[in-house]
Parts: structure tokens; C-alpha cells; sequence
């Protein structure tokens, strides 16, 4: 014996208040008759994906992507030290390259691909124990942006000279002075990788 | 075990205010000294997971920032908050004139001081006062702000320091300072006292060169990377305080004095710090914020963080501020007779260090006269950056090598002409150094040697203005010197425990951690003097466990913290081994056979973790073992109910404290004997009146470095520091208005890497010549104090022309080139 189909709700079109049998049909129906998108996204909802993991978020129009990243989505590793697009503590990879958060709409980021120092740590952990190893920071608060700049730069050139090196970071403020270390950093972690690529 | 440790506990009485060679150091270490393994923080900092207070979010947490005054110097006649009140998401206003506010409270900084917490009047433009809003987002708080209505009165202002001296000036500070802007004169001398008063006159006529010059320093300031911000928190009764803080056990002590809190019901955490260099940390209202804050989460009944933008970081400064006045006498062999200074400096928050006092306690000048006048104008207040001392080095630095240049000598000489300390020479200093147990070394000749070599200072440096680059730039190069400093004592109390089941040890003593990678250097002292792996020696210092290091964290930390972990370590090995030979533990049914039955104390030893006789280290057992595992019954091991019986030792706990009186006490001045010399090399162009550093050669004497990392750091990064206070760093405020131009890091320019282009050669020297634990100075505090004014000789050297004032921007160079 089969089972008798559970009967489809019916539901009233908002626009012309014709009937339809079914959620589904009644989207079809709004499109068709109406030439309206069914069920508009609310204002303000962008997707990202950050750090490989996609999130939809229903955001101000006036946030900034910083304080998405560090207040909504809890990424605290992105740092605010200047607030103001000068010190590159914020510095984030938007789409293969690396933008300044706090200068940047969290609005008009729908569809980026996002990484943060969080994403980069896990990529690269070799180059965060290169930083660790040669004291590349002292307070530590803007090492997050040197990081996501220098992977930044990697992606871009593998072989950076120190020159390359130096001029990718000259963006990013360091008050306790550590710059002398940052070149040293990465030229280390080339240098381990490069090795083990030619095993 | 008590003789024993008393024996411990005896040195460390008699080593507090230590002024003589450490007595008991050991002769080789393992871990103090050595380069590497990587920082404590490293990996976390790095990453992005090490956290700081700006990162905190507490569930309902309300955001709290303040009304800053518009005006460089006004009173608020009426204020209306209706508009403010009402606007969606604000949940609660403090009011300058709210009842629950006291008239003062202690409100933190350097010392106890009473300030007012909320005031109606502001004395620099961008003042917090007036109102604090708290409401559910920041943006919220920022626009409900600029709904207040207030009436202002204005009244005038003074902005630079020799202004506010002269007749009819405005006064800055009418309230504190009815009688004029200038309300503190230092006279050399009057804390010193061994300064003899002579005739001024006959000392300058006995020289064969005389040179006198006007110098200024105009306004630079800290930039703590992350802002002055907190969290503040009740549960039920009880405060949860997120601090950002140089001195957590300040902030604990403050907030009790504010609600008659006992101090044990506080919880204070003190996160990773994005340095405030002392600065903020060291303003003497810095805990206003706290209490506004701890009012309105009390009212709210929820947790509130309070957080100044970028811009209201920007206030106040360096205590060097102000313009400087010098005379300086010398014989043709390049010693100096007299030195005669006057200083006019701004809104020195404590005007404690005289300017000239590094020639005092530096040099073998016989005769050294000086005034320093400190005067209020309308910016803030001036506080230590690095160190309260930029005017002494800054002092020093002109005074040598001026004279130097008037003479036709190489300054490297003249300094050592000058060596010596108290108007006496090398003779009696050296005389000192061995009277107080040290090896007799000459530190300054030893900086200076390695330094010219590394600079190649005998070949290159030549006499100003001679030498022409193939790019068309003139090249200069300058040499400074001054004394290391560990200037302002303190005390510190440290415990170190040992963890049941690993038998790994726990550092134990609050303070803060601004990422000078000092906790590394307790765990080297503790793991030596323990005889444990360095890996099993951990130090988290942002809990409280109730006893507070040292601070401010940097130049004083590891002369006073080294010996309170020292003594700990020390007293908590004896303890282990005492355990270790003695009967385990007796009870009513029966006792435990010592681990090593026949020795004593004395025949063990603890090297890498393991517990071993000295003469067959192979009987051994480790610490882990030793302490035993926790069981479900407590935290020793118990298996009794299973008719099994294991030993335990007592829980291992030991501690350690040192106080240090400091150079302020003037019955305690110290004798200095440690070093430091500073090379620089620089291009300048002359078309442009761009100056690029090429090389930088840092030599610091630092006793001994127990985190030889550490030390280079607060050197290549004291360099960066400093080539951007000596070339770019300049507070401006338009004289108009009295409002500051440039509170931001766009026009405010701090040193990027490109700053410097060319190497930093950072090199240490040991002599053991310190008051702390194993002959170490302290060295945080120097380089980019001493740096900053060397860029002046070297652009001399270069340009043939002296620029004294301070920053020297390409506007000055082409100035004094005539090119503007």
C-alpha cells in the first residue's frame, strides 16, 4: 500500500494574491509573473570567505572590514594601531593581495576570499617559527600585519631580494624598531622551503 | 634546611641596594647568556593568537569613550547631555558634575597622586573631560558625543616653553599655578650635593676654547602601538580589571583606594601590552578612564571597555621639551673645565633629573653649573618616553662634540680625555670599581675600540663639510658616549613553584609584558640556578598569584627581578634537595624512605631536571618523579585504598625579593662604571635636505647579558626609534588655535624600515661592572634616549654647518645651507 503524498501548502502570492501550491512553485511564479527576485537578501548581507571558511554576514554600511574581522568574526590577530591606512597593522590578503582592513568597507567586500594571520599561520607555519626564532617583534602588536605582508609578497615573488623584502614591508610601523629582523625572517623561511623543495 | 636557606635568605638581605660586585655568581652557566632558543612569545605574537586588552569582548560588554575638549585651554560653563541621552544605543553618561564622582581620587601614574577624575576644565586641546558616554558600540559612543551641547569659555593659552616665561604670558594653569607658568627650578647642586659652587667666571677664563650655543627639542611623544584602553568589570562585588599597564600592582592598589575594596577581592589581568614606552603608563591620570569606567558598569550593571582613539593618544610627550642654553670651556688637549648650562623645558609631569646631571655622574668636568626651569604650556603633560634622561643625552651628546669640533679633535678622544665620574677622573673611578669588588676595566675605551672598528671610524671619519659622495651627497659621521643608567630602582617580589606530576617550574610575580622578552631571561636565571631544562622553566606574568615584579619593566627589570628570581631559585633548590635526602614524610601509620637514603643535602645536585649525586650522577631520579602525580584524592599521589602506598614530598614552593633604592635618593647616588659609545654614518643631500643613515654602530657596555637577543633588540630597535625622534618626530600645534596639526601616524612620522638604510652593527660588551646579579646594567632605556641627538653631529660633520634644533627636517638642513 503506498502512502498517500502529504499535501503541499498553499500559499497566497503577496503580489497579486494568486494561489500556489508549494513554496517552490510560488518562487517560480514571483519571478515569472512578477519579474522580482523571490526572496531578496537583505541589504547589507555579504558573503566572505575567510581563511578558507565561507560566512555570511548582515553588516553596517559603515563597518569597516576590520571590525568585522576582529569584533564580529573574533580574528583578533588583525590589529588596529593607527586607525587611519598609515601603519599596516590591520593588513589583510583580499583576493591575492594585501589591503589595509581598517580602510576598507566590510560592504563592499561581498564575494572576496579573506586571509587573515590566522589563515597565514596555518599555511605558513614555517614562516611564524622563522619570525619567533629570529625576535622579529617585541610588544608583538603589528607583527600580525609584517606577517600577512610578507605573505603577501611571497605569494607574488617566491624569491623576494632583501630590497623586495624592504619595500613590501615599508608600509607596516614598527615602534619598537624591530625591522632589522623581518628580512632575516623571511630569507630564513625562503631558504627552508627552498631546501625542501629540492628534496 | 632552615640553616641553609637562612644562609640564602641572609645574602639576599645583605645584597638589597647592592653597590658592589655580585659575590655570588657561579662560574659557568647554561642558559644565562646564550643566544636562543626562540622568545616565549614568539610563536603567539607572530600569529596573531597573543592577546591584548584592546582585544578583550565580554558578553553585554558597553563601550566607553570621552568628550575631549576642542579648545587648548577652557572651562565648561553649561553642558546638556538630553540629546546625547536619547540617541539609540547609548546607555549611560557620566557627567563632570555627576554627585557620585569624589573631588579627586588616585587616578595611578608613577606615584600616589590625587587628580581629578573627571574634570570641567581642560588645559591642552583634546583633553578627556567634560562627559563619558557608554553606549552599545563605538561608533555609537563617537556620535552620541558630538551631541552634547556645551557652552565653553575659553580662556588664553601658551604653547611654547620660553613664551610662557616671558611677561603677560597666558597662564596655562591658573588653578595649580596662580603665580606664573613656571613652578619648578632645579639648581644643580641642590640634589647632588657634591657639586662644589665655584666662580664661574675664573673656570670659563682657565680654558683655551670656549664655545656656547642655543639648542631646542621640540615635542615628540610615545605612540603606543596599541591605545590606551581597558575593561572593567564587577561581579557582584568584585572588581575584573583588564589593564593596559606598565604597573598592574599599581592598578590593584588604586582601584582599591576608589570603593574601599579589599585589595584580595580584585582581579587584574595584565594581557600582552602593545608598549607604551612608559608614556601613557606613565601620566599621572592614566587610571581616569578605569573609574569612569567602573561608575557606569556599576550603573549599567554590565562590563565596559574604555578606549581612546589614535588621535587623544596624542598629547603630551618626552620630558625633553624645551630650548637649552650652553657654555662650554676646554683646554687644547680636549679636557673641559666648565660647563654652564640653562634649560627651559615644558610640563615636565615630575621635574626630578636635572639636565646636566650625565656630566655629573659621566665625566671629570670639575666644574659644572646649571639651571633648569620647568614651565606649564598648554599640551599636556611630559612625561618619561624611554626614559625621563633624553635631556641629559641630548645635553651630553652637544656639549662633546661640539667642543670637540671648536678644538679640531676626534671626539672618540675627548670622551676619553673626559671619562670619569663626580668631577673626578678615570684614577678615582678606577679606584672605586675595585673598592666595590670589580674588575678593573676601562668600559668607555673598550666600546669606543669596537666600535671604530666596526664603523672603520680611523679611515673614514674626517674633519665637516670636506667630503663629497660620487652621488652628489655630503658624508657625515659622529660619535656619542654616555653611562648606562638603571635610574629608578624599585622592588620586586618573585616565587617560583614546582608543578606536581612534570616537576616542571612556574615563575610566579605579576607584571607587565611590553615584549622586552624579560620573562625569558627569569626562566634562564631560574633553569641555572635550578639546575633544570631550560623548556621546564615557564613564566606567564599577566596572572596574579599576589606578588608583583618590578616595574616599569625595561631598564630596571633584571637588576632588581634577576635577583628576586636568583634568590628564589637559589632557596627553592635547597628545599628539593633537603626533600630529596631527608626522610620523605612521617605520618601516624608509618614514614617514607628518603629517595636517597644515605646522602645529604649536601652530596646532591640538580642538573638538566634530574635529581642525581654529585659523585654518581647516574643515581638520579627526575623532578617529575620526584614530586609525584596527582590522584583523584588531592594533588599527591594516594593510592592507599588499593593497599598501596607512594611517598610524597612537601609542595615546593620558594621565594625571593630584592629592593633597590634609585638614583633619585640623593644619599644613593650611584657610581656608574659601564659604558655605552654610538657611531653613525649619514648621507645628506644637499639640494633636498634629505638625510639618509647608512650605518648605525650600537657598543653597550651591559655588565653581563643574560638574554644576549633581548639586548640587541632594545638596540637595532632603540636605533629605528631614535633616527625618527632625531629626524622626523615633531609635535605640531597651530599658534593660532592651540590645536594640534598632526595627531596622527600619516603626519606624525615614525621611522619606517627604509629609515634606515644600511646595517645596525649591534655589539655588547661584558665587564661585569653592574650592581645586578652577575654584573648586569640595564639597557633598555639607552639607545634610543642616547641616539636621537647624534644625528646633530653627524649632519655637521656632513654639512659643515651646526643645526641644533631638534628634529632636523629637510626644511632645517636647507635652512642652514641657505637654500630657504
Amino acid at each position: 500500500m503506498s502512502e498517500k503524498p502529504e499535501p503541499e501548502t498553499r500559499f497566497l502570492c503577496p503580489y497579486c494574491s494568486c494561489p500556489v501550491e508549494g513554496f517552490e512553485a510560488l518562487k517560480i511564479h514571483v519571478l515569472a509573473e512578477h519579474q522580482t527576485e523571490p526572496v531578496p537578501e537583505a541589504e547589507g548581507l555579504i558573503n566572505l570567505i575567510v581563511n578558507g571558511n565561507s560566512y555570511k554576514f548582515l553588516v553596517e554600511p559603515e563597518w569597516t572590514l576590520y571590525q568585522l574581522i576582529h569584533d564580529q568574526l573574533g580574528l583578533t590577530g588583525t590589529k588596529q594601531f593607527c586607525d587611519r591606512g598609515a601603519c599596516g597593522s590591520c593588513t589583510v590578503i583580499m583576493n591575492h593581495r594585501a589591503i589595509l582592513s581598517c580602510m576598507t568597507l566590510a560592504i563592499e567586500c561581498d564575494g572576496a576570499f579573506i586571509e587573515t594571520v590566522e589563515g597565514v599561520a596555518v599555511s605558513h607555519p614555517k614562516l611564524i617559527e622563522k619570525y619567533a626564532e629570529h625576535h622579529a617583534m617585541q610588544c608583538g602588536y603589528c607583527t600580525p600585519g609584517f606577517v600577512v605582508t610578507a605573505k603577501a609578497l611571497l605569494d607574488k615573488i617566491p624569491n623576494p631580494t632583501d630590497q623586495e623584502i624592504r619595500g613590501a614591508l615599508a608600509g607596516n610601523l614598527c615602534r619598537c624598531g624591530t625591522y632589522p629582523q623581518h628580512p632575516i625572517a623571511v630569507q630564513e623561511f625562503i631558504k627552508e622551503r627552498n631546501g625542501q623543495d629540492n628534496v | 634546611m632552615d640553616k641553609i636557606m637562612s644562609e640564602e635568605f641572609s645574602r639576599m638581605k645583605e645584597m638589597f641596594d647592592n653597590l658592589r660586585a655580585d659575590k655570588y655568581p657561579h662560574k659557568t652557566y647554561c642558559h644565562i647568556g646564550k643566544q636562543g632558543p626562540r622568545r616565549l612569545d614568539g610563536l603567539l605574537k607572530a600569529s596573531g593568537r597573543a592577546d591584548y586588552t584592546m582585544d578583550i569582548q565580554l558578553p553585554g560588554m558597553l563601550h566607553m569613550r570621552f568628550l575631549t575638549s576642542p579648545y587648548p585651554h577652557a572651562k565648561i560653563i553649561r553642558m546638556n547631555t538630553t540629546r546625547a541621552q536619547a540617541f539609540p544605543g547609548v546607555r549611560a553618561i557620566l557627567r563632570y558634575d555627576d554627585i557620585e564622582l569624589p573631588e579627586t581620587a588616585d587616578l595611578g601614574g608613577h606615584v600616589s597622586h590625587e587628580e581629578i577624575v573627571l574634570p570641567g576644565i581642560a588645559y591642552f586641546q583634546g583633553q578627556e573631560c567634560g562627559a563619558a558616554i557608554a553606549a552599545d558600540t563605538e561608533d555609537i559612543a563617537e556620535q552620541a558625543l558630538r551631541l552634547i551641547d556645551i557652552e565653553w569659555e575659553l580662556h588664553p593659552f601658551v604653547l611654547e616653553a620660553e613664551e610662557s616665561l616671558k611677561p603677560g604670558a597666558p597662564l596655562a594653569n591658573p588653578e595649580l599655578f596662580s603665580w606664573g607658568n613656571h613652578y619648578n627650578e632645579l639648581l644643580l647642586g641642590e640634589a647632588f650635593t657634591d657639586i662644589k659652587k665655584g666662580d664661574i667666571e675664573k673656570d670659563f677664563a682657565e680654558a683655551d676654547q670656549v664655545v656656547e650655543f642655543r639648542s631646542e627639542r621640540r615635542l615628540h611623544t610615545w605612540i603606543g602601538p596599541e591605545r590606551p584602553c581597558g575593561v572593567f568589570r564587577w561581579n557582584k562585588d568584585c572588581p575584573e580589571v583588564w589593564v593596559k599597564q606598565q604597573r598592574p600592582h599599581i592598578a590593584k592598589r588604586v582601584i582599591s583606594s576608589w570603593f574601599g575594596i579589599p585589595m584580595n577581592k580584585i582581579l587584574i589581568h595584565c594581557l600582552y601590552q602593545g608598549a607604551s614606552f612608559g608614556g601613557w603608563s606613565q601620566v599621572n591620570w592614566n587610571f581616569g578612564g578605569h573609574y569612569c569606567a567602573a561608575v557606569l558598569a556599576k550603573r549599567t550593571g554590565r562590563p565596559v571597555k574604555w578606549t581612546f582613539t589614535r588621535r587623544e593618544d596624542f598629547f603630551g610627550g618626552e620630558m625633553d621639551e624645551g630650548a637649552y642654553y650652553l657654555k662650554v670651556g676646554a683646554k687644547k688637549d680636549g679636557a673641559i673645565t666648565a660647563v654652564e648650562g640653562r634649560a627651559v623645558l615644558a610640563n615636565q609631569q615630575w621635574p626630578v633629573f636635572h639636565f646636566l646631571h650625565h656630566l655629573v655622574e659621566n665625566t671629570r668636568i670639575p666644574n659644572i653649573y646649571g639651571k633648569m626651569l620647568t614651565v606649564m604650556t598648554n599640551k599636556g603633560p611630559n612625561v618619561p618616553c624611554r626614559c625621563e634622561q633624553n635631556a641629559n643625552t641630548h645635553t651630553q651628546t652637544l656639549v662633546f662634540d661640539h667642543i670637540a669640533n671648536a678644538l679640531k679633535l676626534d671626539p672618540t678622544e675627548v670622551a676619553l680625555k673626559n671619562d670619569g665620574a663626580f668631577g673626578h677622573d678615570m684614577t678615582w673611578l678606577n679606584q672605586q670599581k675595585e673598592e666595590r669588588g670589580f674588575e678593573v676595566r676601562d668600559s668607555l675605551k673598550e666600546c669606543i675600540e669596537k666600535g671604530k672598528a666596526a664603523i672603520d671610524w680611523d679611515k673614514k671619519w674626517h674633519p665637516p663639510g670636506t667630503k663629497i659622495l660620487p652621488n652628489g651627497r655630503l658624508h657625515g659621521m659622529a660619535f656619542t658616549w654616555a653611562h648606562e643608567w638603571d635610574d629608578s630602582g624599585g622592588s620586586s617580589e618573585i616565587a617560583i613553584r614546582i608543578e606536581r606530576n612534570d616537576g616542571t617550574a612556574s615563575i610566579l610575580g605579576m607584571g607587565c609584558d611590553n615584549g622586552v622578552d624579560a620573562e625569558n631571561a627569569y626562566c634562564r636565571i631560574a633553569a641555572d640556578e635550578l639546575g633544570m631544562k631550560l623548556e621546564d622553566v615557564f613564566y606567564n606574568p599577566q596572572i596574579d598569584p599576589g606578588f608583583f615584579r618590578m616595574t616599569p619593566d625595561s631598564s630596571s627589570n633584571m637588576s632588581i627581578n634577576g635577583f628576586a628570581v636568583r634568590h628564589a631559585a637559589r632557596i627553592l633548590k635547597q628545599q628539593i634537595l633537603e626533600a630529596a635526602a631527608g626522610p620523605v614524610a612521617q605520618t601516624q601509620r608509618g614514614s617514607f624512605p628518603p629517595f636517597f637514603p644515605e646522602a645529604k643535602a649536601a652530596d646532591l645536585d640538580i642538573k638538566d631536571s634530574m635529581i642525581c649525586l654529585k659523585k654518581d650522577p647516574s643515581i638520579r631520579i627526575s623532578l617529575a618523579e620526584f614530586v609525584g602525580p596527582s590522584r583523584g584524592a588531592g594533588p599527591m599521589a594516594d593510592n592507599e585504598n588499593l593497599g598501596e602506598r607512594t611517598a610524597f614530598s612537601a609542595p615546593l614552593f620558594a621565594y625571593g625579593y630584592h629592593v633597590q633604592a634609585g638614583t633619585y635618593n640623593p644619599q644613593h647616588v650611584y657610581t656608574k662604571f659601564c659604558r655605552q659609545a654610538h657611531f653613525m654614518e649619514v648621507e645628506v643631500d644637499p639640494e633636498i635636505g634629505e638625510v639618509i643613515v647608512t650605518k648605525v654602530v650600537n657598543v653597550n657596555d651591559v655588565g653581563k647579558a643574560i638574554n644576549p637577543s633581548s639586548c640587541h633588540g632594545q638596540q637595532y630597535g632603540g636605533t629605528y626609534m631614535a633616527v625618527g625622534r632625531g629626524l622626523t618626530e615633531e609635535v605640531i600645534y597651530d599658534p593660532v588655535t592651540g590645536v594640534m596639526l598632526n595627531g596622527n601616524l600619516l603626519d606624525y612620522k615614525i621611522a619606517t624600515i627604509l629609515d634606515i638604510d644600511g646595517p645596525i652593527d649591534t655589539i655588547l660588551v661584558e665587564t661585569g661592572m653592574g650592581y645586578g646579579p652577575y654584573g648586569v646594567v640595564g639597557i633598555g632605556e639607552d639607545i634610543a634616549t642616547v641616539v636621537p641627538a647624534l644625528v646633530g653631529p653627524a649632519i655637521y660633520n656632513a654639512i659643515g654647518v651646526w643645526i641644533d634644533d631638534f628634529p632636523i627636517t629637510p626644511d632645517r638642513i636647507l635652512k642652514a645651507l641657505n637654500k630657504l
